[in-house]
């Protein structure tokens, strides 16, 4: 997977392409609106991490220039303006996601793979998480199911289980979840995702089955292999 | 600036009325002449007369009259005078003309001359000493009424300007006190004033005292906020200065306990970028015909967990179908803040409860648990930004929560209201109804 970064903090912009190296990723990195273009004219990217305010120009204005220009990479965007409008702005101005500085490596890197995955396999995306291994979802009863047994859940323990299995193997953390899960654009300063998902667990593990794995202070991974 | 438009406005006066009395003047002396010309060209039987009869009258006139400030003339188709003493002679009409009076002094004079049918020319010059009396009176007069009334207006702004500077001087020092002390305790003295003086200097002192109150809370905010950054700011210093090198668990420890303190202070500054949000109207959000209910019963859902895990119980009902409008996330995040506040601050065994009721034109959302309830005095304390109940041990939360939800509440044109549900509190909010979405 290669990533253009594009960020002309120099500190940051180093942070970012070493954390995402570290993770596997791939990495060019742009400090100017100028040099995106260019960089971006000259190679194949699978994804963009792009800061909103660069010193020759605005982050929108490269997704627009792209988009004239054909197929746009998915972006995630990035922004000391973190305000609900900002953050509104710019998801509707193409970016495939939005995170507001100061941010953890690990959602960084949680949310490039998570925009990355997403472009291919759109549409077979929902039938394919609807299961993972022998964990099945029932959406006619709001199930879980493993081999016979199954178990009832409500909605939002559905809607957090379905989401986690969409990035089976994947680390999705709080934020994300937050956010695809519950809607919210704030930040409920609650122990919200985490209650839900130790209730999630124990209906689980009334299934005989505990795949969901925590990496502290990052966030949860369904593990494929916890689901034979 | 006003005293030179006032001078010229008088002097403009001046040459007007200068103006207008001249030609009154002038006027006056023409229809003399033609009274006179009249009286003199007709016998009294009514039938014009000859020029002998004219010439006649003139000597007779010029018998009985020793002074006088007409004089007439005759003189015959040839141009000889036949009569009367000046020997000038105009053409017919009207005209001004130049004389030698008495022989001596040239004098001007108004003239109307006739020509009789029998080609002889009459002429009546007037010269009166009272017209040229007024003629050269009147530019003195009109100078001089001009400075008196110049010096008595200019008295009288001079007057008022020192009337009103004086009593503005108060307020104006007032303000150059605030201004350069930044005293805002002070006020305009009202003692002395009345009128609109007395009603400005009021209104000046009642946006004073507003002003000293926004002051006063924000002073007292920035000291919480202050406060507030220093505890989780003191203890990472203290983390990050420990000597931990070579115990790697400790370290990874320390490290996460550092997380979560900056995790802490940037909390605390999202809170108030949504407070600000909230209140300045920018949140984002689009209003809408909202199911009250439904919200309460998909928020309770997520939030039950949250509470069980504190120890508590979270129930809701009754929840009588309600709408009104609003921005769901907005009134999510008042429900989450609300209910986060009983799993932070009411004690394990805690027992709360969510409903949802019709009272005429308003919805009331109503939260009540029977934990220890708040003092009536901290009751308004907490709803301020950073502020936490007196018996609160733990400084946990932003202290923003209730200072959101009351923005959120007054953005829904809402009342939020803290009682004491004896024993616990009770949150009650009340929000405009509207009708319910259609399904």
């Amino acid at each position: 997977m290669h990533c253009l970064v594009i960020e002309d903090d120099p500190v940051i912009g180093g942070h970012i392409v070493s954390g995402l190296g570290a993770a596997g990723i791939d990495t060019t990195l742009a400090v100017n609106a100028a040099q995106a273009l260019e960089r971006s004219r000259t190679g194949e990217f699978d994804s963009v991490v792009l800061d909103r305010l660069l010193p020759d120009g605005n982050g929108i204005d490269i997704i627009r220039a792209w988009r004239r220009h054909g197929t746009v990479p998915p972006v995630l965007m990035l922004s000391a303006l973190g305000s609900v409008k900002d953050r509104i702005e710019g998801l509707e101005s193409g970016a495939d996601d939005y995170l507001a500085k100061p941010f953890h490596m690990a959602e960084l890197v949680a949310r490039v793979h998570a925009i990355s995955r997403r472009t291919p396999q759109r549409g077979s995306s929902e039938q394919a998480a609807r299961s993972v291994g022998r964990l099945r979802l029932d959406p006619s009863r709001h199930a879980a199911c493993f081999g016979p047994a199954s178990v009832e859940l409500n909605r939002k323990l559905y809607s957090l289980l379905a989401h986690l299995m969409l990035h089976a193997d994947r680390l999705v953390t709080r934020d994300m979840l937050l956010e695809h899960v519950w809607g919210y654009s704030f930040s409920p300063g609650t122990n919200i995702v985490e209650s839900n998902m130790s209730r999630l667990r124990t209906r689980l593990q009334e299934l005989g089955i505990d795949p969901i794995l925590t990496r502290r202070g990052e966030g949860y991974v369904l593990l494929a292999g916890a689901c034979r | 600036m006003i005293g030179g438009v006032f001078a010229l406005a008088m002097l403009l006066m001046g040459a007007l009325v200068f103006v207008v009395a001249e030609r009154t003047v002038a006027l006056r002396i023409d229809s003399d002449l033609i009274h006179h010309k009249a009286k003199f060209l007709r016998v009294p039987s009514g039938r014009a007369a000859t020029s002998e009869e004219v010439a006649a009258r003139i000597r007779d006139w010029q018998a009985r009259k020793i002074t006088s400030e007409r004089t007439y003339s005759l003189f015959a188709p040839d141009g000889r005078q036949v009569a009367g003493r000046l020997a000038v002679r105009p053409r017919p009409g009207l005209s001004d003309v130049l004389f030698l009076g008495g022989g001596r002094t040239w004098q001007r004079g108004r003239a109307l001359a006739e020509r009789l049918p029998d080609g002889s020319l009459f002429v009546i010059v007037q010269h009166s000493e009272a017209a040229a009396g007024l003629r050269a009176l009147l530019p003195h007069l009109v100078m001089g009424a001009f400075v008196a009334a110049l010096t008595a207006g200019l008295g009288a702004t001079w007057f008022f300007a020192h009337l009103t500077a004086r009593r503005l001087a108060a307020t104006g020092a007032t303000a150059d006190a605030i201004a350069a002390a930044g005293d805002l305790a002070r006020r305009v003295p009202m003692d002395g004033l009345d009128g609109m003086f007395a009603r400005q200097a009021e209104s000046l002192n009642r946006m004073l005292d507003r002003m000293e109150s926004l002051v006063e809370t924000q002073r007292h905010f920035a000291s919480a906020l202050a406060h507030d950054l220093r505890t989780p700011l003191t203890r990472l210093s203290t983390l990050l200065t420990c000597d931990l090198a070579g115990d790697e668990a400790r370290l990874r420890r320390a490290i996460e306990a550092a997380e979560r303190e900056c995790a802490g202070i940037i909390a605390i500054f999202d809170a108030l970028l949504r407070l600000a949000e909230i209140e300045g109207g920018r949140h984002g959000g689009a209003m809408v015909a909202l199911s009250l209910d439904r919200l309460v019963e998909d928020i309770a859902e997520t939030m039950e967990p949250v509470i069980a895990d504190a120890g508590g119980t979270l129930v809701t009902g009754p929840l009588e179908q309600a709408a009104i409008h609003g921005d769901p996330g907005l009134i999510t995040q008042l429900l989450v803040n609300l209910l986060q506040n009983v799993a932070t601050h009411t004690p394990a065994g805690t027992s709360a409860r969510l409903s949802v009721h019709r009272a005429g034109d308003h919805v009331e959302l109503v939260l009540q648990d029977n934990g220890p309830g708040l003092p009536r005095e901290d009751c308004a304390r907490v709803l301020r930004p950073l502020e936490r109940g007196t018996a609160a041990a733990d400084r946990r939360g932003s202290g923003l929560g209730l200072s959101i939800a009351q923005a959120i509440v007054r953005f829904h044109q809402g009342r939020l209201e803290l009682a004491d549900s004896g024993p616990g509190l009770e949150v009650r909010i009340a929000f405009p109804a509207v009708a319910l979405p259609r399904i």
